[in-house]
């Protein structure tokens, strides 16, 4: 994907941060961490310094559909002491609901200058999903449904960002029996590339890591079979998780207060989902490395995989099989399914040695009982 | 070699107690190496079974420093080498599919013969009213069904599944390249485990089930169904005694369908002499 500067009168990453007083030295360690993030050589921050010294900045039209916010919160606590104003500048939010100036008419004119001004180079981030359910009236912004806003916006984009797993996978709001339809964004936009960055929220770090992949190399990063980045969604939390040794080792914490607990033993039989679970947590963590869910004795509860409100209940390893009427799990239905087949096959011999018994009673008179044998014919 | 075996034990001459019995005819049904399947694969679906219990519901709790131990390391290595071993073997048997004798192919479901859906009710009628008249030498169409919808069915889909999740820990490699497109399709990881918890116990209600009718027929139709799996032969019953004329008689003429058989082909070679006198 190439890229034409889009505006190439505004001011660079850099040059923004200057006027905000930001050091250099500050900025090339942002510059470092960042490559780090996105699982850069060390050689490569020269090509992040250089990406956000010279190049305009990326104008982002950042949609907020059906959904909590969370994702905004989260990006906003970007962790490096600069970041949020790295954040801020780095791309040029032109509208965003939560975060522009402008409201009402003006904040609608200013998406829809920026759609007939710049066809093919703003980039469409959307946070939320998008009710479909009669006419989609359940997220309406400016007397217009989110998915008109949606396709009309990402029309001419040049890609689109799905944060949060609402956007990605359809999170709660998605969840059964999903009142309002809700889908997510890549049901309704078939024609543009997609980044997929789910989580609930999706961890700050990755999402600056994903926009600055895209200044730096201008294109999209790396991704996945299903549209993730690979940088960060490429293996699961169980395989980089520091408590991996215990679950080898078969050591599981039992009771949240049990020794194993107090000990840090692997949370696996506390419904742990790091084993299915695709995201950064056990190796970027949250709130700047401080810590993580894991880290912190909860187990994961799988916020950036499909379904995963579905996928309960998160203190069972074991999700619940959707039986009608009933919750259970994949075990109790085999072993119903076990006890039914034993019970057929019983009731199937039970028949049988009752025919038995009568025709042999009604045989006993000449004598000529058939045996089983011989009531067989040829194969 | 006693190619023929009837009701009454081979060491006598028949008498005319044997009359009205049947004479079994001893047919080479399932080759060694469908027998070797059979019993891979059922100690293979134990193993996988077991250590696959012991994955989603680890037990022991071994006590002390982390790097003494490494159950479930060994007992998801177990799994994983089992599952190879599954999977070669379930392979090996598609291949005998072709290579084998007409009894390796038989059960195949013909959905698209008339005939074959008269089988399979005439089966299903036959189990259902306990009239049992058809003994098969290979399988019938009801067996020859469930075989395929359930035991092969379930082998592919643990096959799959199976491999699709061996593939997350090695992101990228092969298995994950392969095999990894099953996880999206069944709606990620996590449901794709659900799935593999489900068929896994859908072989333990087939055996359950495949356990009784095998030992059902074998009852019912004294065809040495239980023991074919070892010897790979089973007994087919070809004529009756009968007296006649004061004399014991073979009646009917043999049944000569059956290629690779290692019962008698013709009357020449049946033991019991049809000049022998009838006791009475
Ligand atoms: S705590 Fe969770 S992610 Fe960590 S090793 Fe245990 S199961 Fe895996
Ligand atoms: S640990 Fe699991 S539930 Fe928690 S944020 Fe990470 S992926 Fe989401």
């Amino acid at each position: 994907m190439t890229r034409t500067p889009a505006t190439s009168s505004q001011p660079t990453t850099y040059e923004l941060l200057q006027r905000h007083g930001v050091s250099r030295r500050s900025f090339l360690e942002f510059c470092a961490s960042a490559a780090a993030v996105m699982g850069l050589d060390y050689s490569e921050v020269e090509r992040v310094v250089q990406a956000l010294e010279t190049k305009p900045r990326i104008p982002v039209l950042w949609l907020h559909g059906l959904e909590c916010t969370c994702c905004s919160e989260s990006f906003l606590r970007s962790s490096h002491p600069i970041a949020q104003d790295l954040i801020l500048n780095m791309i040029s939010l032109d509208y965003d609901e939560t975060l522009q100036a402008a409201a009402g008419d003006q904040a609608e004119q200013i998406r829809r200058d920026m759609i007939a001004n710049h066809p093919g180079e703003y980039v469409v981030a959307v946070e939320g999903n998008v009710p479909t359910k009669d006419g989609g009236v359940y997220c309406t912004i400016a007397g217009e449904t989110f998915q008109h806003i949606l396709e009309e916006t990402a029309e001419h984009a040049r890609f689109v960002i799905a944060w949060g797993s609402c956007a990605t996978n359809g999170c709660v709001q998605a969840a059964k029996p999903n009142p309002t339809g809700a889908v997510p964004i890549h049901k309704i936009i078939k024609n543009k590339p997609i980044v997929k960055v789910p989580g609930c929220p999706p961890i700050a770090e990755v999402m600056t890591g994903v926009l600055t992949h895209v200044l730096t190399f201008d294109r999209l990063p790396e991704l996945d079979r299903i549209g993730r980045p690979k940088a960060f969604y490429g293996q699961r939390l169980h395989d980089k998780c520091y408590r991996r040794s215990f679950f080898d080792a078969g050591q599981f914490v039992e009771h949240w207060d049990d020794e194993g607990a107090k000990k840090g033993w692997c949370l696996y039989k506390m419904g742990c989902r790091g084993p299915t679970t695709y995201n950064s947590c056990s190796t970027v963590m949250w709130n700047g490395g401080v810590s993580w869910p894991i880290g912190s004795g909860h187990g994961c509860i799988g916020c950036s995989e499909e379904n995963f409100w579905d996928n309960g209940p998160f203190y069972s390893r074991t999700a619940d099989v959707p039986v009608p009427g009933i919750n259970s799990t994949p075990e109790k239905i085999g072993m119903v399914a076990a006890a039914a087949a034993a019970a057929g096959a019983a009731a199937h011999l039970g028949t049988l040695m009752i025919k038995r018994a009568r025709g042999s009673k009604a045989a006993e008179g000449d004598g000529s009982a058939a045996s089983a044998g011989d009531e067989g014919g040829q194969a | 070699m006693t190619e023929i075996s009837s009701g009454a034990p081979q060491s006598r001459q028949p008498g005319a107690a044997d009359v009205g019995q049947p004479l079994f005819e001893r047919v080479y049904v399932w080759e060694l190496p469908v027998r070797i399947f059979h019993w891979v694969n059922a100690a293979s679906i134990v193993v996988l079974f077991a250590t696959g219990l012991y994955i989603a519901f680890p037990y022991l709790g071994p006590s002390g420093e982390p790097y003494d131990q490494f159950v479930m390391g060994y007992v998801r290595l177990v799994h994983f080498a089992t599952a190879f071993v599954f999977t070669v073997n379930f392979l090996a048997r598609i291949y005998w599919f072709f290579a084998g004798n007409r009894f390796a192919r038989s059960g195949i479901p013909w959905i698209i013969l008339p005939s074959w859906w008269r089988s399979l009710f005439r089966d299903i009628k036959e189990y259902a009213l306990h009239r049992y008249q058809h003994p098969h030498l290979g399988h019938g169409a009801l067996s020859g069904l469930t075989y395929t919808l359930i035991a092969i069915g379930l082998g592919w889909a643990q096959i799959f599944t199976g491999f699709g999740l061996y593939g997350e820990t090695n992101p990228g490699g092969f298995w994950d390249t392969w095999f990894g497109w099953v996880l999206p399709l069944l709606g990620g990881s996590m449901q794709t485990h659900t799935w593999h918890h489900l068929f896994a116990w859908g072989f333990v209600a087939f055996i359950i089930v495949h356990v009784y009718i095998v030992l059902l027929d074998d009852t019912i139709y004294r065809n040495g169904l239980v023991s074919s799996i070892v010897s790979g032969i089973k007994l087919r019953r070809v004529r009756r005694i009968r007296a006649r004329k004061g004399r014991l008689e073979v009646e009917g003429e043999p049944v000569r369908e059956h290629h690779r058989s290692v019962g008698s082909r013709n009357a020449a070679d049946v033991h019991v002499s049809e000049d022998d006198e009838a006791a009475s």
